[in-house]
């Protein structure tokens, strides 16, 4: 079996809400294989989100290990902010596309960032769009695209730097069913030629089961079949997906 | 170019978008704070340059004198001449007389001049209100036109002088006859000091007047243009023997000259808090922006931006606003002084003040002159002070945590 190219290992993290500490992780372990694509699902308030801006390195946790491609991850610490431009892409439920910037400019953004040859990178961003299927949309603007198209700008921009790993936090979030049922193929179909691993953060119990693994976040412990520790978390013995729950 | 610079030149022109309101008033203020400074700067160079030649009409470059009555000018005057920089050196007397006319008496300044133009240091012949050159002879005057009110004399009246010598005589108790002057001409150079009390009259008059028999007080030195004053005097003293003095019109005036820079100087100081609050102005609108945009920089966070870079990014909008601003200014202040004249003019008409402006200020016509160094140093500070505005903005940005910006929604 190849070497995890993202590894959590016990995860902790908490929130102060003046005298009241939240736990929201309570010691996450997480491995996951080049071009694997797991989903995690959880009730809102759950914590997937701070997950997420945690396997990102966004932010910081009181305790645990974070390791891309074998190697740690500092939160703050210099280096961290380039290592993420070629690491990660990341896709979120609003969009986040830039609305000065058209099309082409939004997704050849994190290549602007990485440093990288513009001239050679606009080709690869225009094959992108052609992918995401919006070859005829490259200069319009966020306001001239409809959701679905926006999130395709999205994943388009998260494919950019040819991450490793693609975070997608709700990407079918504001997207109607069907839309959200093309992306999701969209956003398979296009990890899947990339190799790229995919971790989905999803409500949404069809897409999360077209996932390789699934996983569920439930009072700050994730529920791994292959690799969450045995925590014993009390969700019963079976995940949302009706799957027998193996964490413990 | 770095991604910041590209993201902050989109922002602050966004493709296929109108120019932001925030943005277009934070510009227009730098804008008129600019082209105010540029204005007002320019026509104070104005008023300086026109009362600096006005001196240089009215003194000459330079004068060099030996504190008493100089015997051998000859000699000296040639030495002077000698020098590349000199265009005319031309002896002088000067002193103080008694004018009287119908019993109406004043003490006015009486200079030598030479007679022919090319000989004389000071330009004489441009400030005659009435009167020409030729007129002038040994029993003749030009008189400086408040001189001339004063004593209620105009060309082809005749005055009455006394010179210090006649009190001499006096004492000797010998007949005092007053020496009887023809106005033949007005003259009239702009510099109150000159124009309030001075007579001029042929130097074999006024060495005859102060019984200089063949001396004089001293010589006039005008100077080819492009020459620095200071430089040749400095020069012809090293070539003048004991007890020549070469003093240039900027060593004589120099107490002048420094209140004219001073108040050049508390005008431009005065005048750059208008850039500073223009500047304010720049921090709110990018202040705005950072809070419009908080998902955005939280964005350009997590896909690889550092917090410099985006620290970078809002002052680098500052800087571009300054400039966008100060280019601007500096384009209305040019229009505005090129049609200054017409604006004076309307303001004239409007508040009738056209005889009053004639009257006090001797113009109508705004005088502006233009100094490279005014323009390095109001675009130099709008830019910087503007960039500087953008600072507490970058670090607010600089500061946000993609996480934070990311639950702002």
């Amino acid at each position: 079996m190849s070497e995890p190219v993202l590894r959590a290992r016990g995860i902790r993290k908490t929130y102060r809400s003046g005298d009241k500490r939240i736990e929201v992780l309570r010691g996450v372990d997480l491995a996951l294989r080049p071009g694997e694509n797991i989903s995690i699902r959880g009730a809102s308030g759950s914590g997937k989100t701070t997950l997420i801006h945690l396997l990102a390195g966004l932010d910081s946790c009181e305790e645990g290990d974070l390791l891309w491609e074998g190697r740690p991850v500092r939160p703050g610490k210099g280096g961290l902010a380039r290592r993420r431009t070629t690491f990660l892409g990341m896709v979120f439920q609003a969009f986040y596309l830039v609305p000065e910037l058209n099309a082409l400019e939004n997704v050849l953004l994190p290549a602007r960032i990485a440093g990288v040859n513009i001239r050679e990178a606009t080709e690869r961003a225009r094959g992108l769009l052609d992918r995401v299927g919006l070859e005829e949309r490259v200069t319009h603007l966020p306001t001239q695209l409809s959701g679905g198209e926006m999130q395709r700008v999205a994943i388009a921009r998260a494919l950019m730097n040819h991450p490793r790993v693609i975070l997608a936090d709700e990407p079918t979030g504001n997207l109607d069913e069907v839309t959200g049922g093309v992306m999701m193929d969209l956003l398979l179909s296009v990890c899947a030629e990339a190799g790229t691993a995919l971790v989905l953060v999803t409500h949404n119990r069809p897409h999360a089961e077209r996932m390789e693994r699934r996983l569920e976040l439930h009072l700050g412990l994730l529920n791994d079949t292959a690799f969450a520790p045995p925590a014993g978390p009390p969700s019963g013995g079976e995940t949302e997906t009706g799957e027998p729950d193996q964490s413990g | 170019m770095p991604w910041y610079f590209y993201i902050a030149l989109k922002q602050l022109f966004p493709t296929g978008r109108r120019f932001h309101f925030f943005t277009a008033i934070s510009t227009a203020g730098v804008m008129l704070g600019v082209a105010l400074l540029i204005i007002v700067q320019s026509v104070m160079n104005g008023f300086g340059h026109e009362i600096r030649s006005r001196i240089v009409d009215t003194n000459a470059h330079i004068r060099v004198e030996g504190g008493s009555i100089l015997r051998d000018w000859e000699a000296v005057r040639a030495e002077i001449a000698s020098d590349p920089a000199v265009k005319i050196a031309s002896p002088y007397a000067h002193g103080v007389v008694m004018a009287q006319k119908d019993n109406i008496p004043a003490f006015p300044l009486i200079r030598s001049i030479e007679l022919e133009p090319e000989l004389e240091a000071i330009p004489v012949e441009r400030y005659l209100r009435s009167g020409h050159m030729d007129l002038l002879d040994d029993d003749s005057v030009f008189l400086s036109s408040g001189l001339a009110f004063t004593l209620g004399a105009r060309p082809g009246s005749v005055i009455e002088v006394y010179s210090p010598l006649m009190l001499e005589r006096l004492k000797r108790e010998e007949l005092l006859l007053p020496r009887e002057l023809e106005v033949v001409g007005i003259f009239e150079s702009g510099w109150q000091q000159v124009d309030d009390n001075t007579m001029l009259v042929t130097l074999r008059l006024m060495q005859d007047l102060y019984g200089l028999q063949n001396g004089v007080h001293g010589i006039a030195v005008r100077l080819h243009p492009g020459h620095d004053a200071d430089t040749v005097a400095r020069r012809l003293n090293d070539r003048l023997p004991m007890p020549y003095l070469a003093r240039s019109w900027m060593d004589t005036n120099q107490d002048f000259l420094f209140i004219l820079q001073l108040e050049k100087h508390v005008l431009f100081f005065l005048m750059l808090f208008i850039v500073v609050v223009a500047a304010f102005s720049i921090t709110s609108s990018l202040l705005i922006t950072v809070v419009r945009k908080t998902r955005e920089i939280g964005l350009f966070g997590a896909l690889g931006g550092r917090p410099r870079e985006i620290a970078a990014c809002f002052c680098f909008q500052g800087f571009l606003l300054g400039l966008a601003g100060t280019g601007l200014g500096v384009v209305l202040a040019l229009t505005v002084l090129h049609f200054r004249n017409d604006i004076v003019s309307t303001f004239a008409q409007i508040t009738q003040s056209e005889e009053a402006l004639r009257r006090f200020y001797q113009f109508v016509d705004l005088p502006v002159y233009f100094e490279v160094r005014d323009f390095v140093v109001i675009v130099g500070s709008a830019v910087l002070i503007s960039t500087f505005a953008g600072l507490i903005p970058a670090w607010r940005a600089s500061r946000l945590k993609p996480t934070e910006a990311f639950r702002s929604e």
